[in-house]
């Protein structure tokens, strides 16, 4: 398998302590998440890391259409690009990252509130039932899931194919070891669901709090 | 108010507060009769979408297609005793 799709790398000064791979969001919650995420990923280079956030084939500057992506490709081109990478690697996913991040071969892996695809299949679905029913059509959940068992559909914006709506609908968060599972508030990173937001915005002291719960995360994984 | 209605109408102006990036205050600051749809500009179709499934897990409900109509969202009011009746139900 070929992987010809762009990687952010930001790197430190001198050799690295090892790479973190970044796993974002999916669809529209990878776009509110990236200013924060970078500069978490910026942290991790003034720690000592080397961070890398590649495209999903069919996101962002891919060249691959996404009705041509599914679920399946997102796992295994995640473990071409991890496969690839030299010296010690952590994976570090958040929400639906996390469904696609357990094909990868690493020493350990971090997960920021991992979501269940069909929580995320349910909310795209919505967006449409609620665009079509502002431009006066009528549709319902069942009716376009039905549709996309034959179908591409284009849902906010993402044509999705038949393929990718079944296995997002299906998908769940895979077991793995060794796992540090994060969640919001009190206990974990302290900030506000950015992927859910309408209009993106951005949080450093979270970026901040995210670079140094994945560092310690990677001494107790003995990757120093 | 009673602990129930307490609680739903404090997760509703969180999930609001998330959601529409209002910040506290002004999610504090919605009365029953604050407009959502078509009066803030950040309550697109997918904030509503983004909105419904959230109510689900957090409110720990199941909000089916044929019962949201416009209405729902028309005002803070009608969507809190909208998320009452699904969670006393």
């Amino acid at each position: 398998m070929v992987v010809d799709e762009h990687i952010l790398r930001i790197e430190p000064d001198g050799a690295p302590r090892a790479t973190i791979l970044i796993v974002p969001p999916l669809f529209e919650e990878a776009n509110r998440t990236r200013r924060t995420l970078v500069l978490a990923m910026r942290a991790l280079a003034a720690k000592g890391f080397a961070a890398a956030m590649p495209d999903l084939p069919g996101q962002n500057e891919s060249i691959v259409a996404l009705e041509d992506a599914d679920l399946a490709l997102w796992q295994a081109t995640l473990a071409e690009i991890a496969a690839g990478i030299d010296g010690p690697l952590l994976v570090a996913s958040v929400r639906g990252g996390c469904l696609i991040d357990h094909r990868v071969e690493a020493a350990g892996r971090w997960r920021l509130a991992p979501v269940g695809g069909s929580s995320l299949l349910r909310t795209l679905l919505r967006a449409r039932v609620s665009a079509d029913r502002e431009a006066g059509v009528t549709s319902s959940l069942e009716s376009l899931s039905e549709m996309a068992q034959h179908e591409p559909l284009l849902l906010a914006g993402n044509r999705l194919s038949p393929a990718m709506i079944a296995q997002l609908g299906a998908a769940e968060v895979q077991p793995v070891n060794p796992l540090r599972g994060v969640t919001l508030g009190t206990d974990g990173i302290a900030g506000a669901p950015l992927w859910l937001r309408a209009e993106p915005g951005e949080d450093a002291a979270m970026a901040e709090a995210i670079a140094a719960d994945i560092a310690d995360w990677s001494a107790a994984c003995d990757v120093r | 108010m009673t602990d129930t209605a307490a609680t739903v109408d404090a997760t509703l102006r969180a999930l609001l507060a998330d959601i529409l990036g209002l910040g506290e205050a002004r999610a504090a600051a919605l009365t029953e009769d604050s407009g959502l749809f078509g009066e803030l500009p950040e309550f697109d179709s997918m904030a509503v979408a983004t909105v419904l499934t959230e109510m689900e897990d957090r409110l720990g409900i199941v909000i089916d297609d044929d019962e949201i109509d416009g209405e729902i969202f028309e005002t803070y009011g009608n969507l809190l005793a909208f998320s009452l009746r699904k969670v006393t139900d």
